[in-house]
């Protein structure tokens, strides 16, 4: 019997920028992508990125400042693929596409020192080198640089929040980067020489768990490192999102909290990231429930959420980073929401960069939780 | 590329004066991905490294007026508009064979009221079709023009070629659905059709727009009617073992008036080929799907009327979960690998008539396909998608695995399987197309199928845009 449709390339197994020749001409997840969403170009939409680089690669154009401009366009955030009913790893074709501009040299000149800092410092925010873990134990808690540069209240009032369920982690990757940054601008080596040096830690520690704070761990420890760097967690050690041992927490009766009179009309936003590991988000979502009732919600949610700029947009496009976020914040208004709550550290940095010039406030779900213990 | 350097920047700053230098584009990437939409001819000229026609500018106008001021420039410098909504047309209607300015509708994107008591809603034309869903379906209504390509179209896309959608038998074309709708003529004049569309105060002039695919002007509005979502959806599969009599149970169920929302009716070779693959199953014969919606009763007792007309021609009933799966999948179809790829030749050469003549004319252009290309092992598959009272829609394909390697050779083949099917088509008494549109593709075949009434045709056409503007080389304009 004749096949109707071609077989499967079985190149891109092992050279993932072939997945361009399938999405070049698909335009089924364009409406999910947010880059496209704000800008409206179809060359800075899924199959926009996938027609430039299957291009380039038929010699119909180069990489030059502007194509390497679109291609750097691209979030990283996965909804492309989240929503692709043939999983085609998009994402990662885009990424592999940067490897090579990178190893080229025709990547834009700041982001090699952004990389040189990630290599040296394992972050972008400070000239400090990681903190080494102390102690040992069964659960481990990723700090990364976000939660330590950014955002410390999130860490803080998690690590309160845990230990009221009797759980008393050990920090690892205080002050590295998830190596989520560095993969995606297309520095695969640095990416991978960050995540072997968490997962060393988390070895060393002899966890069996490794709590994260944010859906981008989840995805950097969980696909990233697989897919892009063929890395993986110590064997039999399981990877688990706080918020998750939060509500598990919550629906056992072990963690009692207050209503919050600060929160009303207030929208919950789902963490870049949060759509590609295919989170409900039901747990962050019922754990803010206990304080302050339903949340609105945006239209860009759940499975669809669209990220809030943290991503490596920040520092490759900043612009187009604020717009992201923007974006988000406008979403939230338009559901009538006065104040945002989210828990990832990167994403309440940057929501809240923007937030005053609408006139909104943002809120750290941990930190809310902890001020309203029992 | 338009004009000398010189005259190039001078139309640029023109339009950036009009929508904002932020929304004029003319960089390589923008100008290469904006060269191709959904059609075979500029994907596969591309895809063996040949450059397309590409558009000058991409503008992206935030209003009727902005368009209305853009084509008042492209008429005083005589410069082609092509309207641009998702791009996912497949016949090349998108396509900027003569360069100029593409208007990119996507901004245009705002859904301006949901009317609840009357049911409708008023959209801008730009906002993307899953995105309207979405909208909708918030409030428990549904736009009920279901085609696979909702991800990624616009209402202006869906209106601009008369698309067809996947529950179209029992609610309708797109073009069905609409009341009204705002336009910008190629002069730059703004007009609103009249607020609903069944009255005699004169004739139907709204119609013109639809399936003029942006040849007489570009669409910026239009107000839709929605329906509440089903309470209940049934669906169903039987298999027929003669394709005549699965057509005669379609007829039937269609003239009996039972309201099925889908009847999809797989031709053998497609049952073999696609519907083995998407949802696994092994039957020889042709497989169907029906579908009754609505009120669970209502819905219940129509489903019990269609198995009757179905099992008294001949029909197995292949059960429930055999439709729904096909229901759930039915997308599937549509994403890459699963979908026709390049370097094959491919096309979709839908047609649509009465049921006196639809039989006749699917055996007629499959043995005319078949035969004339058995050299380069064409194959041919079918199935019938969207049905009417008075007849149906065959939604046929060629497919050929190894096309000529040169462009401009395998080019030149794809024109005469074109050829080939739509003289069939014609001579069978069948219309060139049923929703895709016209666009490039079919643009060559207008003057054949529509005779003597075409030079009446051609005078609208000249009215309406004496510059010859609006997408030129399109609909056979
Ligand atoms: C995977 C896939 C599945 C498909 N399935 C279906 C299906 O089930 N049913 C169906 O009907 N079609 C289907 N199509 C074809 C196509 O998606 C439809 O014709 C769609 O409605 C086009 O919308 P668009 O916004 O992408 O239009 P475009 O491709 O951008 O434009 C189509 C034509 O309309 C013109 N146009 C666009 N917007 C306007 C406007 N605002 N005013 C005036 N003219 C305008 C363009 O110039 C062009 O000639 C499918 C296509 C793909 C790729
Ligand atoms: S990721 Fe999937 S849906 Fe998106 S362009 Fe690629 S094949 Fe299409
Ligand atoms: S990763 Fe995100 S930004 Fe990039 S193509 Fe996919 S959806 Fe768009």
């Amino acid at each position: 019997m004749s096949s109707s449709h071609p077989p499967i390339d079985p190149a891109q197994a092992t050279d993932p920028i072939r997945a361009t020749d399938n999405c070049r001409y698909c335009l089924m997840c364009r409406h999910v992508c947010p880059v496209g969403e704000v800008t409206k170009l179809e060359s800075l939409s899924p199959h926009g990125w996938a027609l430039t680089i299957a291009s380039q690669r038929r010699g119909l154009i180069e990489w030059n400042t502007d194509s390497v401009g679109a291609l750097y366009h691209c979030a990283d955030c996965g909804l492309c693929r989240a929503n692709c009913v043939t999983d085609q790893p998009l994402p990662n074709a885009i990424v592999a596409a940067r490897n090579q501009v990178v190893e080229s040299g025709l990547a834009p000149r700041p982001l090699y020192t952004l990389a040189d800092a990630l290599a040296h410092w394992g972050n972008p925010y400070a000239e400090q080198m990681p903190v080494q873990p102390t102690g040992a134990g069964e659960v481990a808690l990723f700090v990364g640089d976000e939660a330590m540069y950014r955002w410390p209240a999130a860490l803080e009032a998690a690590t309160r929040l845990l230990e009221i369920i009797g759980i008393k982690p050990v920090l690892v990757g205080r002050g590295r980067n998830n190596g989520y940054l560095a993969s995606s601008l297309g520095f695969a080596a640095v990416a991978h020489d960050l995540i072997a040096a968490t997962i060393a830690e988390v070895a060393a520690v002899g966890a069996r768990r490794l709590l994260v704070l944010a859906p981008a761990d989840l995805y950097a420890f969980g696909d990233l490192a697989g897919e892009r760097l063929q890395l993986k967690l110590p064997e039999g050690v399981v990877l688990e999102a706080v918020t998750d041992v939060l509500d598990n927490a919550l629906q056992a009766g072990q963690l009692a909290l207050r209503h919050a009179e600060q929160l009303a009309a207030w929208a919950y936003v789902d963490p870049t990231h949060s759509a590609r590991i295919g989170r409900s988000g039901d747990a962050p979502r019922r754990l803010g429930a206990a304080l302050g009732g339903e949340p609105l919600e945006l239209f860009w949610r759940r499975e669809r959420a669209h990220p809030s700029g943290a991503t490596a947009l920040r520092f490759s496009l900043p612009h187009m980073a604020y717009l992201l976020a923007q974006a988000r914040l406008q979403d939230a208004q338009r559901q009538g929401a006065q104040i945002v709550v989210t828990e990832a550290p990167g994403d309440l940095a940057i929501l809240s960069e923007v937030a005053p010039r609408l006139g909104m406030r943002v809120q750290g779900l941990y930190e809310l939780l902890a001020s309203q213990l029992v | 590329m338009y004009g000398s350097t010189f005259g190039h920047q001078m139309v640029q700053s023109e339009l950036e004066e009009i929508v904002g230098a932020n929304y004029v584009r003319a960089d390589e990437v923008s100008r290469l991905v904006y060269s191709t939409d959904w059609s075979w001819m500029p994907q596969m000229w591309l895809d063996r490294g040949q450059p397309t026609p590409q558009p000058d500018f991409i503008v992206h106008p935030g209003s009727a007026e902005e368009i209305a001021e853009i084509l008042r420039i492209a008429n005083k410098y005589h410069i082609p508009v092509v309207p641009w909504g998702g791009g996912s047309g497949t016949q090349g209607g998108a396509a900027p064979v003569y360069g100029g300015i593409i208007v990119d509708t996507k901004r245009l994107n705002r859904i301006l009221n949901i009317d609840e008591k009357s049911l409708t809603v008023t959209a801008q034309a730009g906002v993307i079709g899953t995105q309207l869903e979405w909208a909708l379906n918030e409030r428990g209504l549904t736009l009920p023009h279901y085609p696979a390509s909702a991800n990624c179209a616009t209402v202006g896309g869906y209106l601009a070629p008369r698309g067809t959608g996947t529950i179209s038998t029992k609610y309708g074309k797109a073009e069905d659905m609409v009341l009204s709708m705002q336009v910008v003529l190629p002069n730059g004049e703004i007009v609103r059709t009249p607020v609903v569309p069944q009255h005699a105060a004169g004739p139907d002039w709204f119609r013109l727009f639809l399936g003029a695919e942006g040849t007489f002007g570009i669409i910026t509005e239009a107000t839709l009617q929605v329906d509440y979502m089903p309470e209940s959806r049934l669906l169903r599969a039987v298999l027929f073992s003669s394709l005549t009599d699965a057509l005669e149970a379609g007829r039937l169920m269609m003239t009996r008036r039972l309201q099925p929302f889908v009847i999809r009716l797989y031709d053998p070779a497609s049952t073999a080929s696609v519907v083995h693959e998407i949802l696994g199953y092994d039957f020889e014969g042709a497989y169907m799907v029906i579908g009754f919606d609505g009120d669970p009763d209502i819905a219940a007792l129509q489903e019990q009327k269609a198995m009757e007309i179905c099992v008294g021609l001949g029909a197995r009933d292949l059960g429930r979960e055999r439709g729904e799966k096909w229901w759930a999948h039915r997308y599937d179809f549509y994403y890459p690998p699963q979908t026709l790829k390049l370097p094959w030749m491919y096309g979709t050469t839908e047609t649509v008539t009465t049921y006196d003549k639809i039989e006749a004319l699917y055996w007629a252009q499959k043995r005319a396909i078949e035969e004339t290309y058995r050299a380069q092992k064409i194959r041919y598959i079918g199935h019938f998608s969207h049905w009417f009272h008075w007849g149906a829609m065959l939604y046929s394909r060629f497919i050929i695995e190894q096309p000529p390697a040169d462009a401009q050779e395998a080019l030149a083949l794809h024109n005469r399987v074109w050829n080939t099917a739509m003289t069939a088509v014609i001579d069978n008494g069948g219309m060139i197309n049923e929703h895709h549109g016209i666009g490039l593709k079919l643009a060559r075949f207008m003057r054949r199928q529509y005779g003597e009434s075409w030079p009446f045709l051609l005078r609208i056409k000249e009215t309406l845009d004496p510059n010859g503007i609006m997408n030129p080389g399109k609909t056979g304009f």
